[in-house]
């Protein structure tokens, strides 16, 4: 009942009541990972599925994450001290010469709603920036958002940089924004496109759990 | 740059079509459908103008030369496609210069610009300089000017759009006003209203401008007399209910203040023409066709229904589309812009649209 509140009250973005019900839920000792699971991540699941249905819309969809955030910051020393694993780590940007940020925010927050730890470099980032990210902090999975089809080919530009600084392989590469298809995924040798945010992080989860 | 009449061969015919359809529009009555052939020329100017190369501190000779003779080449390639395409001029400095003009830098990329959020807390808008007084909305005058000096005499209208209150503000405060919906709506009403009045102000001082060079030319203040040009691009993040609570009642002071409004919004925010169209004295939307969303030619019937008689301005890939949809089309009003290879077959095709209009 409880962890069903959390996730109700996370969707209608009620921070301070998520993280006192997540103090809760821990009171009654109801284990980190299951608050995690059947609460946080429920609640963060159901919103992106609504939002891909055009049911909620890009505030309702960053105040859920917000409210999941505030319930993480009590959870992850319980998470922590149970042992329980990072599922990942990601590094997303929207890649250079495009400032559009909004569904890159999205595909962030989705993935943070998964439990994957996400570092932002931010938009307009350059292959540079990227292949420097990678070396210093060993994420699993390199995000690229692009929103405008003089910018998608930068996507290509940062895979060969990863290419050629030896570490492609090291890392999965996902693309996506509004003019980028599968097909174009394949053609720039990306690892996986997603449409929506809601997708890209069940794509990433399914990539980290292989 | 020449006169208007050497670029536009049927001048007086289209802006009396033109104006037909947007009194039209404004009364909720439909019927009128105006075609526009796309060349590569009409975007040309776009690829080739790199807007990084240019110093705004001391040469705004220099780009102002190489922005007209942009232009004059689009024009002149086109002259011969009798569409309801009429010339205009204006400055293209990317998207920066839509909100530096409150406050800020601008940051140029070779073909666009943009300028960075400044607002840490919402409330922080009421410390902003004076309008008027940046560094940005000078120059935009400067720049403005400077063209209507070159032009002047060519009779060829200015032109300038602006963003909604709602995108000036997000482009003021960035991510975070989607927060402040939910913590501080008042607030949110404040920082609309600022930017409402904030377009006013730029738009009044850019359209005195105009109307110092233009005024006495038959066509020279067309684009801003009694009218201003304004996006929604931000308002399809938002549901129909927010837009109505929120961005309605500032776009619409805007509008209120010049008479009729020209809108532009997106497919992904094909759910919000109602609202839009239903804003007092809206005489056209642009409802640009996005990549990965509905395509506005195959939702004829519903875009009529949602119209309330708006002009609506749409495009298409094939002119089979135009022939399939004339009909339902001719319910409501729109404008249908098609993309052609070349300036023979703009001539073409507005030849066989005049066919199809005079069936
Ligand atoms: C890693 O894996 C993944 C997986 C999935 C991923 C992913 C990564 N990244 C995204 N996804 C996916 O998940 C998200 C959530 O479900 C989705 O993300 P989206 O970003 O698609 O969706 C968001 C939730 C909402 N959508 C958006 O935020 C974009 C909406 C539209 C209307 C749009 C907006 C809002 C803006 N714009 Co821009 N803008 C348009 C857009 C039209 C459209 N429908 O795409 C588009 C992208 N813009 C365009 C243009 C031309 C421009 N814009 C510009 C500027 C702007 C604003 C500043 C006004 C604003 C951006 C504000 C901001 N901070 O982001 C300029 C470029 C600036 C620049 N250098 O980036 C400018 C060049 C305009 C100018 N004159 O300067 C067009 C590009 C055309 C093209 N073919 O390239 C455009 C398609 C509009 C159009 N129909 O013409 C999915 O794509």
């Amino acid at each position: 009942m409880i962890l069903e509140d959390i996730s109700t009250l996370l969707q209608k973005g009620k921070a301070k009541e998520v993280k006192i019900l997540v103090q809760q839920a821990l009171d009654e000792k109801i284990t980190p990972t299951m608050i995690l699971n059947e609460g946080l991540i429920k609640g963060m699941s159901i919103i992106g599925g609504k939002f891909k249905n055009n049911e909620v819309f890009v505030p309702e969809v960053l105040v859920a994450a917000r409210a999941m955030n505030s319930g993480l910051e009590i959870l992850r020393p319980a998470l922590v001290a149970s042992g329980a694993k990072s599922v990942g780590k990601a590094i997303i940007c929207t890649v250079m010469g495009d400032l559009h940020d909004i569904g890159k925010n999205l595909v962030k927050m989705m993935l943070e709603g998964q439990g994957i730890e996400v570092i932002d470099l931010g938009v307009d980032v350059d292959a540079d920036t990227i292949v420097e990210a990678v070396k210093t902090h060993h994420p699993d999975l390199v995000c690229l958002s692009a929103l405008l089809t003089t910018t998608m080919m930068n996507q290509k530009v940062i895979i060969d940089a990863l290419v050629k600084a030896g570490i492609r392989d090291q890392v999965v590469v996902m693309v996506g924004g509004a003019p980028v298809t599968q097909g174009f995924a394949n053609e720039i040798g990306a690892d996986a496109y997603t449409a929506d945010a809601a997708s890209a992080s069940e794509a990433a989860l399914a990539f980290l759990r292989n | 740059m020449k006169t208007i009449d050497a670029y536009k061969n049927d001048l007086d015919q289209t802006i009396l079509s033109s104006k037909k359809m947007y009194d039209d529009a404004v009364a909720g009555c439909g019927g009128n459908i105006s075609f526009r052939a796309l060349p590569p020329s009409d975007i040309e100017i776009y690829n080739d103008f790199d807007l990084t190369k240019y110093n705004y501190e001391t040469d705004l000779d220099a780009y102002a030369e190489s922005l007209l003779a942009g232009m004059e080449k689009s024009f002149a390639a086109r002259k011969d496609i009798n569409d309801n395409f009429f010339p205009s001029i204006g400055p293209i400095l990317g998207i920066g210069d839509y909100s530096a003009f409150v406050t800020g830098e601008i940051i140029f990329r070779k073909d666009t610009s943009w300028s960075t959020p400044c607002l840490k807390e919402i409330e922080d808008f009421r410390n902003l300089p004076p309008l008027g007084t940046s560094k940005w909305y000078k120059k935009f005058l400067e720049i403005s000017e400077l063209l209507l000096k070159k032009t002047q005499g060519t009779g060829i209208p200015f032109m300038r759009g602006f963003f909604s209150p709602l995108d000036l503000a997000h482009a003021l405060r960035g991510e975070n006003i989607y927060y402040d919906f939910y913590d501080d709506p008042d607030m949110v009403h404040e920082l609309l209203d600022y930017c409402a009045d904030a377009t006013i102000k730029f738009a009044e001082d850019i359209y005195a401008l105009n109307n110092k060079y233009n005024g006495k030319t038959k066509y020279g203040t067309w684009y801003t007399k009694g009218k201003i040009n304004m996006s929604e691009d931000i308002a399809c993040m938002i549901s129909g209910a927010a837009y109505n609570e929120f961005c309605a009642p500032h776009t619409q002071k805007v509008i209120d203040h010049f008479g009729v409004g020209y809108m532009h919004c997106h497919s992904r925010a094909m759910y919000l023409v109602k609202e839009i169209c239903h804003l007092r004295n809206v005489a056209h939307l642009w409802l640009a066709t996005d990549p990965n969303q509905p395509r506005p030619i195959d939702h004829i019937e519903q875009l009529v229904k949602a119209a309330n008689g708006v002009a609506i301005a749409i495009d298409c890939d094939t002119f089979e589309e135009i022939q399939n949809h004339y009909n339902e089309m001719k319910k409501g009003n729109f404008s249908i812009c098609l993309p052609v290879k070349s300036i023979e077959e703009g001539i073409k095709y507005t030849t066989l649209f005049e066919q199809l209009k005079n069936k």
